[in-house]
This record gives structure tokens, C-alpha cells and sequence, in this order.
């Protein structure tokens, strides 16, 4: 093996940069959870929309998961990035901008609120009329019936489905270095403008990602399966 | 409207090209992710050697963002193989590589899904277990795993924008050009989502319908 090469492949410039790339990971999971809570309250919203009886909301629903679940992640965080803002100025009367971080989170929230929408209609859709009809039997209302009896059902049955779109979004995360979010990707290049070493860089970054999603999937996997088990044994 | 026409109309030959490389680009990733997906998942259930090997890889594909892949590849193969040579390339073999992890394990599963018997009554009419393989289990199961591919398809596609971030010319990067030059990103990136997202729609309702088609033709009930 060659000393250029050696020395491209020594991992040891990203443990120098250690500080740096940690932050960029932390502000991953900012983005993270802010998107997630984001896409799961959007996502229950257009689910309820969804199998709501009056049909102007139906369609409502529906156009709602057809758009964000084909919208690629990255055209969408672009879109909220650069448009949004302008469409919403002249609506509001002032000049709105947005941080990075906040078109991060709206975009990523708002695409995947698509899948979850779809994951807890499924969910809400599995449960037998049987159970609403025992609910109203006894008089309870429908939010009642709607908190304490199905839920309950739907988040056991799309946990496993939801937990996966977890760390689908988290894999996602990735991509708002590209709007500047100072994520680990971003002081990844940041650090390669500098350095002009990508290898040892790039690769790092690559393997503590993969790292992180998956002893996360691993773990999510591990629960969900037990937990599963212990409710339906 | 008169926007409409001067940024997006009036720019179709642009995003026409753009469109055209888009779906170039997934296509090829498209028929690698397939037969890196099979690959990768033959060796895993019948090379018994290199099997920690094959999981790691599957792993690492499946468990890596796309993001991250694509500029690991587009930066660091070059200098470790001297390949990819081209953006384009590297694009392209990114893709691939994410889908091929996720294709080998939906291979896997429905190869196990084929029934042992299936398997035996070949090996019992004497045909060679490569024969079994192509003749017997491998078109049960893909049929049986092909909503899966198609959903994989729509991944690709919706992946595919990221490529001009290496300076790939697809539409991402052919609209992100137009905006750069007039500095009114209104009508060209809304044009852009909209045909990004009536494509992953076609996309998925064709290849839905294909994979119906198919598996109604051939006897594996469709759902």
C-alpha cells in the first residue's frame, strides 16, 4: 500500500474534528425530533381527515397523502426553503424568512407526515366496527371512544411501521446540510474545503451514521418485536 | 400567469433534458439495484463462507442515508478504485447501492416464502438446483415480493433528485440552474415538485398495476 494512500485512509483527521462533527450530529437529531413530532401530529390530523364521514374533508385527506408521500424530501426542503417564504409575505404583510432549521423541520414534518397519515388510517381502519359499536353502546362519546378505545389499538398495531419511518426521517435528516442546516454532513464539507482529504472524512462520517441508524433500527426492532409478543400472548 | 410562461413554458427544452437524465439515471440504477439486490441476496442464503461478509454489506446499504452514499461514493471510491470516473456514474451506482440492501432482504423473503415442496418436486424430476432456482423459486417469488420492487422504484426516484447535488444535469439541477439565472424560484420550483411528485405517482400506480397484471397472469393471487 502506498504512503498517499495510507495516509488518504487514516481515519485519525475525523477523530481530530471530533468536536465539530459531534455537534453537526446532535443538531441530526434536533432536526430529528422536531421533524418527527412535526410529521406524527400533521400525520394523525390527515389520517382523522381521511375516514371522516363528509366527504370535502375525505378528499381533503387524500390530497394531503398523495402529495407528500411522492414529494421527494429534498425538492420539498428546498420548495419551503426558497418559496414558501414568498408565497406567505404577501399573505401576512411582513417579509418572512425562514431559518434553515425551520424550513428543515417543515419539510421533513410535512413529508413524512404523508407515511404516517397512511400508517395510522391503516391502523384506525383495522379496528372492528364492533368495538365502536360497544363504545357508543355504553354511551361513551366519539372522542372518548376515539382516545380510550381505538388508539390504544392503532399504536400497538403501527408500531412497528411507524418506529421503521423513524429512522427512515432520521436517515433523511441528512439532506438539510444541503439549505445549510450545520449538521454533520455540512462540517463534513466544511472540513474537506479545508482539509482536501475526503477519505478519511467522508468515510467516517458514513460510518458513524451507520453506526447510529443501526444499532437504532436494531434496538426498535428488538422492542417493538417483545413488546408486541407481551400484548398479544 | 404570464410568469408561468416566461419561467417554466418558455424553459421546457431545460426541463425536458433535465426530466429525460432523471429518468435515465433511475432506470440504470433501477436494473443495478436489481441485480445487485439478487446478487447480494443469493450469496447470503447459499454462500455460507462469506455470509458475515454479505450481511455487513447489506447492512451498511440499508442503514447508511442516501445522502451520505452518494458523496462517500462520489468522493472516496475515485480515489480508493479509481471508479466511479463520472457524476453520472457515481449517481447512479449510489442509488443502486442503497436499493440493492433493501432489494437483497425482500429477495430473501420471498425466497423463503416459496414452498420447500415446490423445491423438491424439481429436485425429485432431476433438475439441476441452478435450473430450480431460475425455473421454480426465483419467478414465484419475485412475483410474490413485486409490490416491494416497485415501491424500491419510487424510493430511486424520489432519491434520484440528490444526484444534482454532484452536478448531475437532471431536473433538480436544471431547475436549481433557472433559478440561479432569473432569482425567481416561485413558478420553477413549484413546476419542479409538481412533476416530481405526478412522476413518483405514476410511477408507483403503473408499476402497481404491472405487478397486478403479472401476478393475476401467472396465478399468485394479487391483493
Amino acid at each position: 500500500m502506498s504512503e498517499s494512500l495510507r495516509q488518504s485512509l487514516d481515519l485519525s483527521l475525523f477523530w481530530e474534528y471530533r468536536t465539530v462533527l459531534l455537534r453537526g450530529l446532535v443538531f441530526n437529531l434536533y432536526v430529528f425530533l422536531c421533524a418527527a413530532s412535526v410529521a406524527i401530529t400533521i400525520g394523525l390530523g390527515a389520517a382523522l381527515l381521511r375516514i371522516n364521514r363528509a366527504w370535502p374533508f375525505r378528499v381533503l385527506g387524500t390530497l394531503h397523502v398523495e402529495i407528500f408521500r411522492n414529494a421527494p424530501d429534498y425538492i420539498m426542503v428546498v420548495w419551503v426553503h426558497f418559496v414558501l417564504p414568498l408565497l406567505l409575505s404577501p399573505i401576512l404583510g411582513w417579509r418572512v424568512e425562514f431559518h434553515p432549521f425551520v424550513s428543515a423541520v417543515i419539510a421533513l414534518g410535512f413529508v413524512y407526515s404523508g407515511y404516517y397519515a397512511e400508517t395510522f388510517r391503516a391502523g384506525i381502519q383495522s379496528i372492528p366496527r364492533g368495538h365502536l359499536e360497544a363504545g357508543r353502546a355504553c354511551g361513551m362519546s366519539e372522542r372518548l371512544i376515539l382516545w380510550r378505545i381505538v388508539m390504544p389499538q392503532v399504536v400497538r398495531k403501527m408500531l412497528p411501521e411507524g418506529l421503521n419511518q423513524l429512522v427512515s426521517l432520521f436517515k433523511a435528516t441528512t439532506i438539510v446540510s444541503l439549505i445549510a442546516v450545520p449538521d454533520m454532513m455540512y462540517q463534513v464539507s466544511m472540513v474537506t474545503a479545508q482539509e482536501m482529504r475526503p477519505i478519511p472524512l467522508y468515510t467516517g462520517a458514513a460510518l458513524v451514521y451507520f453506526a447510529v441508524v443501526f444499532a437504532v433500527a436494531q434496538a426498535v426492532r428488538l422492542a417493538s418485536e417483545r413488546w408486541r409478543q407481551s400484548i398479544y400472548a | 400567469m404570464g410568469n408561468w410562461e416566461r419561467l417554466v413554458w418558455n424553459q421546457r427544452d431545460a426541463l425536458i433534458s433535465g426530466l429525460a437524465v432523471t429518468i435515465e439515471i433511475c432506470a440504470i440504477a433501477f436494473v443495478a439495484a436489481l441485480f445487485g439486490g439478487l446478487a447480494l441476496c443469493l450469496l447470503r442464503m447459499h454462500v455460507r463462507a462469506l455470509r458475515p461478509v454479505t450481511i455487513g454489506v447489506i447492512e451498511f446499504c440499508r442503514a447508511t442515508p442516501i445522502f451520505v452514499q452518494l458523496m462517500w461514493v462520489n468522493y472516496v471510491w475515485p480515489e480508493l478504485f479509481g471508479w466511479p470516473n463520472s457524476f453520472f456514474t457515481a449517481g447512479w451506482v449510489a442509488l443502486a447501492l442503497q436499493s440493492s440492501g433493501y432489494l437483497a432482504e425482500t429477495f430473501r423473503a420471498g425466497i423463503e416464502a416459496v414452498p420447500r415442496g415446490h423445491r423438491e418436486a424439481g429436485a425429485a424430476v432431476g433438475m439441476s438446483p441452478a435450473l430450480i432456482l431460475g425455473r421454480i423459486v426465483l419467478p414465484q417469488a419475485g412475483l410474490m415480493v413485486s409490490p416491494s420492487i416497485v415501491n424500491q422504484f419510487t424510493v430511486i426516484v424520489k432519491s434520484s433528485t440528490l444526484v444534482s447535488v454532484i452536478t448531475v444535469q437532471d431536473l433538480m439541477f436544471q431547475s436549481q440552474k433557472l433559478v440561479n439565472v432569473w432569482y425567481e424560484p416561485i413558478e420553477i420550483l413549484t413546476a419542479t415538485a409538481g412533476i416530481y411528485i405526478v412522476l413518483v405517482f405514476a410511477v408507483s400506480a403503473l408499476g402497481k398495476l404491472l405487478a397486478d397484471l403479472l401476478r393475476r397472469r401467472f396465478g399468485v393471487a394479487a391483493n
